[in-house]
């Protein structure tokens, strides 16, 4: 079904409460205030980086660690292993338990791909962020708070959004990622009022589900 | 219900913009929250096996060794206790002594200079001397020229000395009669630091001054009472020319066996004619060195 929420499936998730400091520092971590850890794997990566902000926002956790793995779920590495691994740490294990209830709570039910040509072979990612928190924040160069469009979808379908996002609305683009990345998507990140961002994500998933139905228009 | 509107605005646009590309079947439900697995509960016990030493050393005092710890922390059953412990103290470093209790327990109520219980804590010097109402008081019904005249204060634990005070006195009283020591009339002083028998005594005259009284709280222990004892009592003299017994309480030196020790502490004085660091007690026997039981946590929290 066309634009149909496909839920990530949350992986793994575990937790080190007392990690070793080599091990924090070569995730990015400071061993002086980053002794908890909470690792989650899941099998879609963009959505997991909306779900690793959102629990900076619902617990004092940093994100030290979040990549995604080459060429994405459908070719992982183990069973465990899917898409992305994300590691939230904190000085205390009761703060990872509520960063990890957060980042559930996302995955299950608001960041997600959808389904752009009702056979799921082409997906977009068109989140809208309300308010950021502190990681993204971070990696986008925007103030805490501010709202951002999160826009992913396959190469020749994300070039085609993002020309008719920036039309769409008075957004800015903050960052925009060609292909190839590690899955092969193409992303942009959007700035502006929330708003411009809602219009300007409509307009994108409206244009992916558009090119998915007519690629050689 | 939970509806994909309620829980995400991303996924309210999307609905919207599905409707007007035109699919308008039903969404399947939203599922619900996955349930996320607790982390495995740990109990944490401590090891003796791991610190003999600290085990055998902790069978002999209630001071807090050999505890273990979980990480860098107490374990929660060791912190509990240490805040009940600790409530103790605090409620006998804040017990005052009763305005009437000198009186009803049959002792003759003096006073130091101190006006108030926290100028009682800031102001050791002021406590170690009576106020002019008190030394008009001793010097007209205390009996002179005794043997050993013993006072009984609050000292820092009003509790104690309200709980076992009574009872020492009388106890110490009987053990010095029937060592032939005469004994003076009994006093009860109120915010008394111990300094305040060498006021006392020298003004009723006595050969040894003994104050029983609150000593400072320790954890868990709000109820002990010490005992100095001095030969020739007067202004100007030293903790050097004092003997004490501490840790009386029941489970530390019960009152009986720290009458008879006080009792023949007062007879050595009198027969040495010197107290403190010049006493020999070697000459006292055996009383002097009577083995005590290591003192037992008692457990306040938890099964």
């Amino acid at each position: 079904m066309i634009l149909e929420p496909i839920v990530p499936t949350v992986l793994s998730i575990r937790r080190l409460p007392n990690a070793d400091p080599a091990l924090v520092r070569a995730y990015g971590g400071d061993p002086a205030k980053h002794s908890a850890l909470g690792l989650v794997t899941c099998d879609q990566d963009d959505a997991m980086y909306v779900a690793l902000d959102e629990a900076t926002k619902q617990a004092p956790v940093d994100v030290i660690f979040a990549k995604s793995f080459y060429a994405g779920a459908a070719h992982a590495s183990g069973r465990l292993s899917g898409e992305i691994l994300g590691v939230i740490a904190a000085s205390e294990p009761e703060a990872i338990e509520h960063g990890l209830d957060a980042i559930v709570r996302c995955l299950a039910h608001d960041a997600c791909f959808y389904d752009a040509d009702g056979k799921r072979t082409v997906t977009v990612f068109p989140h809208v962020i309300s308010s950021l928190g502190e990681y993204l924040s971070r990696e986008a160069g925007l103030p805490v708070g501010s709202p951002m469009a999160y826009l992913v979808a396959p190469p020749i379908e994300a070039t085609i959004g993002l020309d008719a996002a920036l039309k769409a609305a008075e957004v800015r683009a903050v960052k925009v990622v060609t292909p190839p990345t590690e899955t092969n998507f193409a992303c942009a990140w959007l700035a502006g009022t929330l708003d411009a961002c809602e219009a300007a994500a409509v307009a994108y998933a409206a244009a992916v589900v558009e090119v998915a139905s007519a690629p050689k228009q | 219900m939970v509806t994909y509107a309620s829980v995400s605005r991303t996924r309210q646009l999307m609905t919207i913009l599905r409707e007007a590309l035109g699919s308008s079947d039903p969404l399947p439900p939203v599922p619900p929250l996955p349930p996320i697995p607790a982390p495995p509960a740990r109990v944490y016990t401590p090891r003796p096996e791991k610190h003999p030493f600290a085990a055998e050393a902790a069978r002999h005092t209630t001071a807090l060794v050999g505890i273990g710890h979980v990480g860098t922390r107490y374990a929660t059953d060791v912190l509990l206790q240490f805040q009940a412990e600790l409530a103790i103290t605090h409620t006998a470093v804040g017990a005052e002594l009763p305005d009437d209790w000198a009186e009803k327990t049959g002792f003759v109520p003096v006073r130091s200079r101190v006006t108030s219980h926290r100028e009682f804590l800031l102001r050791p010097d002021l406590g170690r001397r009576l106020d002019d109402d008190s030394l008009a008081v001793v010097r007209s019904r205390c009996q002179k020229a005794v043997d050993v005249q013993i006072i009984v204060a609050d000292g820092l634990s009003a509790v104690a000395c309200m709980q076992t005070g009574k009872v020492l006195y009388d106890t110490v009283a009987q053990a010095c009669a029937a060592r032939g020591l005469s004994v003076g009339t009994p006093v009860a002083a109120r915010f008394a630091r111990v300094w305040l028998e060498d006021e006392i005594g020298q003004e009723v005259g006595a050969k040894v001054a003994m104050i029983l009284l609150g000593e400072r709280p320790g954890l868990g222990t709000g109820d002990g009472l010490s005992a100095y004892v001095v030969y020739q009592p007067k202004l100007g003299n030293t903790d050097g020319d004092r003997n004490m017994i501490s840790n009386i309480h029941m489970r530390g030196t019960p009152p009986d066996e720290a009458a008879q020790r006080l009792a023949a502490l007062a007879q050595a004085m009198i027969a040495q004619r010197t107290s403190g660091v010049t006493l020999d007690l070697a000459k006292l026997g055996e009383v002097s060195r009577g083995y005590r039981a290591p003192q037992v946590r008692q457990k306040l929290v938890g099964t």
